[in-house]
């Protein structure tokens, strides 16, 4: 693999986030983060609770911006897009998978995975063409028409990632997805990343707090408090 | 265009998970509605009935009358038999007005009873008539004929019956009662008329909310000399007067108002004659119906109202609970544009589907309003078409406070939310 001439994806620079809770206290939640993740690259992020991350993964996924730095994601500044320009990108160039999943509630599992899609224009017969495929992708062509409610976390984990991939986006954001599941459902939907990677050559930022899981991972950045403070490359993968 | 389906599919799965609530929160849009298309109903059937009424009678019709002035009702002297109307009055009114006057009616009473023709019998009132009776009051001959003027001029015992009274009396053959005489019941005394003609028997203008049953008591007509050869007194407390077309007929009163109180009635001071058209006695009941509809339409309003309000109070506690699912939505890309459309279209559906029940109930209760009062009735499109614009409307009003919320979440918060 010629490693060093992959495109990158992500260019964050120097991204810094406060939160104002009261005048005096500025809480300084990210100080300065440099990061760049290439086309194709499966990357880790670890930390402790509190550290950082789900906020970094916010700005990432273009739901929040930082206080001040500099963001470029697929080509396109994130930094000088209107508010009304980042729910197309968030609905384009990224697919994320929460760790509540977060699947509509009373609405099967096909028409969660074509949510994106509807907000994204596709015409209804390749919305269901596109869905069923990515369902039966993650293994859920059985469950197509079932609601989240009659789910188990793995399989509505396993929804969620069809629906992250639905519009066939640059990155896949997951924070924690294997958070709420028990070790084996975990591997479970681990391997669908791996997969997905593998297969699919897709980018993945992957947040969790289970070492083990980062270690398989191409590449392990570590937070702490804000700041990266180590990074592993070349993965055993 | 597909995102508005998956809106309104979305919007009754919501309203199907909470039935109850979504009930609750369109009662007061049902009642709004509901009571607009009742009032609708039976305001269009009342119309109906008073137009066709007053082709009927004739919007030219004229009513003149005996009326006590107000000293005289005050201080309760008696009106005396040189007060009443006259015959010589009223041919000279006929030769003063005679461009303008087509017909005058007269009818007498003479009482009430039975008629009897073997073991049959059936409630009847007599009334002495002049044929420009029949004229003025449209009255419709099935079968026979009206009063020969021999007839007419001799009092002869001749009738017209109804055809009510044939199908009590004669099974409903009208060729039967033609020829036949009835034994009339009145006040005690039997006397003998021959039928000559058959009416079709309507319920008049006066009898809104009696209920026209099998055993109506309908007029028997005779003669006008023959009623006054019965009750000795020729003179008359009222007539009609049927007015050529075209002519004012509220200046007509007037001058004929000023006509007998000036050439007959000019020192009395017991009475004096009044008279009103029929067609000031129609824009008089429509001018009530026009006030009834307003004072309903207020009720009908602040229901609604009422109605709106609950709408967006639980469009805010929907809202509310959907807090994640609202930041799911923006994470998925949904613009801001349409998470309002989402809930505004939820506020319209909760709207209309109260509305349509509203209809639904307000037809029922005004055609069932209606058919009390005994006038045919229909469902107001014009009403249906306006109640459905008018939810939607309410929606949208009371929707956008919420949807607007919604929109403007900050999608991190909302996914935050617990
Ligand atoms: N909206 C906010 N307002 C104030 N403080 C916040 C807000 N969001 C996050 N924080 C704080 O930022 C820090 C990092 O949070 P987070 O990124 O969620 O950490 P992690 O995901 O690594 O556990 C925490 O101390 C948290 O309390
Ligand atoms: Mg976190």
């Amino acid at each position: 693999m010629e490693a060093k001439e992959r495109k990158p994806i992500i260019t964050l620079r120097d991204i810094r986030k406060n939160f104002f809770i009261g005048t005096p206290n500025e809480l300084h939640v990210l100080k300065g983060i440099n990061l760049d993740v290439y086309e194709g690259e499966f990357v880790a992020i670890v930390g402790q609770s509190g550290s950082g991350k789900s906020t970094l993964m916010n700005i990432i996924g273009a739901l929040d911006r930082p206080t001040s730095g500099e963001y470029t994601l697929d080509g396109v500044d994130v930094i000088s897009a209107k508010d009304s320009e980042l729910s197309g990108i968030r609905n384009q160039k990224i697919g994320f998978v929460f760790q509540t999943y977060n699947l509509i509630s009373k609405t099967n599992a096909i028409r969660n995975v074509e949510m994106p899609m509807l907000y994204g224009g596709v015409p209804r017969k390749a919305r269901a063409e596109r869905a069923e495929e990515l369902l039966t992708l993650v293994g859920m062509e059985e469950r197509m028409k079932h609601l989240p409610e009659e789910l188990s976390g793995g399989q509505k984990q396993r929804v969620a990632i069809a629906r992250a991939m639905a519009n066939d986006p640059a990155i896949i954001l997951a924070d924690e997805p294997t958070g709420a599941l028990d070790s084996a459902t975990g591997r479970l939907v681990m391997d669908i990343f791996h997969k997905l990677h593998k297969e699919q050559g897709k980018t993945i930022v992957l947040i969790t707090h289970s070492p083990e899981l980062a270690e398989e991972t191409e590449r392990m950045i570590t937070l702490k408090d804000g700041e990266i403070i180590s990074e592993r490359k070349g993965a055993s993968s | 265009m597909t995102l508005l389906w998956e809106n309104i599919r979305l919007a009754l799965f919501s309203l199907k998970a909470n039935k109850m609530r979504a009930l609750l929160t369109m009662l007061g849009i049902i009642i709004g509605i509901g009571s607009v298309i009742a009032i609708m109903t039976v305001g269009d059937s009342l119309t109906g009935t008073l137009t066709n009424t007053m082709a009927g009678l004739g919007a030219n019709n004229i009513t003149v009358y005996l009326n006590m002035t107000d000293e005289n009702s005050d201080n309760g002297s008696i009106v005396k038999d040189s007060d009443f109307i006259t015959k010589d009055m009223l041919v000279d009114l006929s030769e003063t007005f005679d461009d303008k006057i087509t017909a005058i009616s007269l009818e007498q009473q003479i009482g009430s009873g039975k008629a009897v023709d073997g073991n049959l019998n059936a409630s009847i009132s007599i009334s002495g008539t002049s044929l420009g009776y029949f004229l003025l009051n449209d009255t419709k001959l099935l079968d026979g004929r009206f009063f020969s003027t021999h007839e007419t001029e001799t009092g002869s015992k001749v009738c017209l019956v109804s055809d009510k009274l044939v199908e009590n009396m004669f099974e409903s053959d009208n060729s039967k009662a033609i020829g036949s005489t009835i034994s009339c019941e009145v006040n005690g005394k039997n006397i003998d008329f021959t039928v000559i003609g058959v009416y079709e028997y309507t319920n008049s203008f006066s009898s809104f909310g009696i209920t026209a049953g099998k055993n109506v008591r309908t007029s028997v007509y005779v003669p006008l000399r023959c009623a006054t050869s019965l009750t000795h007194s020729d003179t008359f407390t009222q007539f009609g007067v049927m007015t050529v077309s075209g002519i004012n007929p509220d200046d007509f009163v007037k001058e004929i108002k000023s006509f007998f109180s000036s050439k007959y009635y000019l020192k009395n001071n017991r009475v004096y004659i009044d008279a009103y058209s029929m067609a000031s006695i129609v824009e008089s009941m429509s001018d009530m119906m026009n006030k009834l509809t307003l004072g309903i339409s207020v009720i009908a309003g602040i229901a609604l109202l009422v109605g709106g309000i609950g709408v967006m109070n639980i469009m805010l506690v929907s809202i509310t609970e959907r807090t994640r699912e609202i930041g799911t939505r923006k994470a998925l890309g949904a613009p801001n544009s349409s998470i309002r459309v989402q809930f505004i279209v939820e506020s319209i559906v909760i709207c209309v589907i109260g509305g349509i029940i509203g209809i639904i109930l307000g037809c029922l209760l005004g055609i069932f309003a209606a058919n009390l009062l005994d006038c045919p009735a229909s469902p107001s499109v014009r009403g249906i078409i306006l109640s459905i614009t008018f939810s939607m409307a309410i929606g949208i009003f009371f929707g956008y406070y919420p949807a607007n919320k919604a929109a403007k979440m900050d999608p991190i918060e909302a996914l935050r939310y617990e």
